[in-house]
């Protein structure tokens, strides 16, 4: 349990509040590069409680500049390029184009450099951006993928589908080298031990399954410092994905699908993807107006919640269900939630030092030693318990070393 | 039954927060807001009702689509599961020493199924009879 005082501190993210002006220092996920039209692009931006607009200046590059908006604007307004009115002298922000997704940077000074991590360093084949609205506070979207634990009950199959029908699917494949599909390690050994090490990006968290025969399974995750996780979604493929405030009470994420062996399919992937959510505001069509399609029926047989295959649709239903900003004056965190304590110890850290302008605390902000900075790793791997950290960093380097672009790390 | 309760006293009488039809299909789980608190009615498996705190004590989910089982509801984001008196009685996810479950309850209130209807208490002690 934390005081509203904290919480407060913690979640909101306009340009006076602590949390936000710790955002402000770091790029954020604006816009897809799937949504740009044409060679003259006018796309509304809701982004940190600022209502903007995605254009090309002058000179042919992209900014985001701040357009007119009414107070009582719906968080995800999209007008029509006829009706958008830029500000007079209104604040303008630098954009810079990733593998999918356009960055911004909406902090004083000079933006900070780009960390060459996998989804940022893979060529634009062997990358898939998308996103999807959340309607609730980032710090809840974001303390859900940095909680190992979940998987073995939010995103419990009770009967497992053939791991050869899973391409682009999350925990759909065959765990590590052991001939058992993952959603089988998650439901068999629901207890993992968590370790939490802090790292020049954030955290790298591990979680330990210990199963039979002296096997544990070790999933290695990572929360990227502010808002971002890296974790595996398959053998092939991993996830990086941001939890970007819209405003206090609703956020996107941005995700960057990697893929280490063939390229994206990303005809497949967008599609699988666009069947599920509305444009243009790329708001989900199962969401709390219909309770996520929920069926009690498919909950007693097939999934945990109810509500479907998709494990986006589990979480989504997880962090909108404790309400728009989560009331953690009344939670009770375990030792299943090492990491999100961990990661809160961290942003406290970052507010502070914000505030008392002691910015080489926070952390890439060196522009030299920031894009040396590599990986993460992200994997499941089996092995003999008493070798599981050799095993799981071996199993990265040899996905690495046959990777067609240059994995190494 | 029908007259208002004062504001300023906690209602001392039995309320009638529900028909005995919101809890008729297969899985008999109902949102209920009572005493200015969201919770959730449920009958578990001995036929009993359960007016427990709809939101878990853990990190704030949803109770109401919790699963119904094991003679409670059970949290889907971490398997916490709860009885009717509103006591955890299982973390599945915390480590298998942990006794922490012990120590967590959410709030509840006595509830009775009375002509059709169900009803609530918030008072202490004794429930008042009910007319027959």
């Amino acid at each position: 349990m934390i005081t509203q005082k904290l919480n407060d501190q913690i979640t909101r993210i306009g340009p006076n509040a602590p949390a936000g002006a710790v955002h402000r220092h770091y790029w954020q996920p604006a816009a897809l590069t799937d949504e740009l039209q044409g060679d003259d692009p006018m796309l509304p931006v809701n982004l940190l409680g600022e209502r903007l607009v995605l254009v090309r200046d002058a000179s042919g590059a992209l900014v985001l500049k701040t357009r007119q908006a009414s107070a009582d604007e719906a968080p995800t307004h999209h007008p029509a390029r006829e009706d958008i009115r830029l500000v007079e002298g209104g604040a303008t922000y630098p954009v810079v184009e990733k593998n999918g997704i356009c960055f911004a940077y909406m902090g004083p000074g000079e933006p900070p450099a780009f960390p060459n991590f996998d989804c940022f360093r893979a060529p634009d084949s062997h990358v898939f951006a998308f996103k999807g609205l959340w309607e609730c506070n980032w710090l809840q979207a974001l303390e859900i993928g940095i909680d190992p634990g979940h998987a073995s009950f939010l995103h419990r199959f009770l009967q497992d589908e053939d791991p050869e029908d899973s391409y682009g699917k999350q925990f759909r494949d065959k765990a590590a080298n052991l001939d058992m599909p993952m959603t089988q390690v998650l439901r068999e050994y629901p207890r993992p031990d968590i370790e939490v090490d802090e790292t020049p990006f954030g955290l790298k968290i591990t979680a330990l399954r210990h199963m039979e025969n002296d096997l544990t399974h070790v999933r290695v995750t990572n929360q990227i410092f502010p808002s971002a996780i890296c974790i595996p979604m398959s053998r092939e493929m991993i996830i990086t994905q941001w939890h970007v405030p819209v405003d206090d009470e609703n956020c996107y994420w941005y995700t960057m699908f990697t893929s280490f062996d063939k390229p994206v399919n990303k005809e497949l992937m967008r599609e699988q993807r666009l069947k599920e959510h509305r444009l243009p505001d790329y708001a989900p069509l199962k969401n709390k107006t219909n309770d996520y399609h929920f069926d009690p029926e498919e909950q007693k047989s097939l999934t945990y919640t109810g509500m479907g295959l998709d494990i986006n649709v589990h979480d989504q239903w997880a962090v909108e269900s404790m309400g728009n900003i989560q009331d953690r004056t009344r939670e009770h965190l375990g030792r299943g939630d090492a990491a999100i304590v961990r990661y809160r110890l961290l942003l406290r850290k970052a507010i502070k030092a914000v505030e008392t302008g002691k910015l080489d605390r926070l952390p890439m902000q060196d522009r030299q030693q920031t894009p040396q900075i590599v990986g993460p790793l992200s994997n499941d791997a089996i092995a003999d318990s008493d070798d599981w950290l050799a095993a799981s960093v071996n199993a990265d380097m040899e996905r690495r070393r046959a990777a067609p672009w240059d994995a190494t790390v | 039954m029908s007259q208002q309760p004062s504001l300023a006293t906690p209602t001392s009488e039995w309320v009638k927060i529900a028909t005995v039809d919101v809890l008729k299909a297969p899985r008999p789980v109902a949102p209920v807001t009572f005493q200015g608190q969201k919770l959730v009615l449920f009958r578990d498996e001995e036929g009993e009702l359960g007016l427990i705190g709809r939101y878990c004590p853990h990190r704030g989910a949803d109770l109401c689509f919790g699963r119904h089982e094991n003679n409670g509801i059970r949290c889907p984001f971490h398997g916490w599961h709860f009885d009717r008196s509103g006591q955890c009685t299982e973390q599945p996810a915390e480590p298998e020493d942990s006794t922490m479950y012990k120590a967590i309850k959410l709030p509840s209130f006595t509830v009775v199924e009375h002509r059709g209807d169900i009803l609530a208490w918030a008072g202490e002690g004794t429930p008042p009879a009910l007319a027959d």
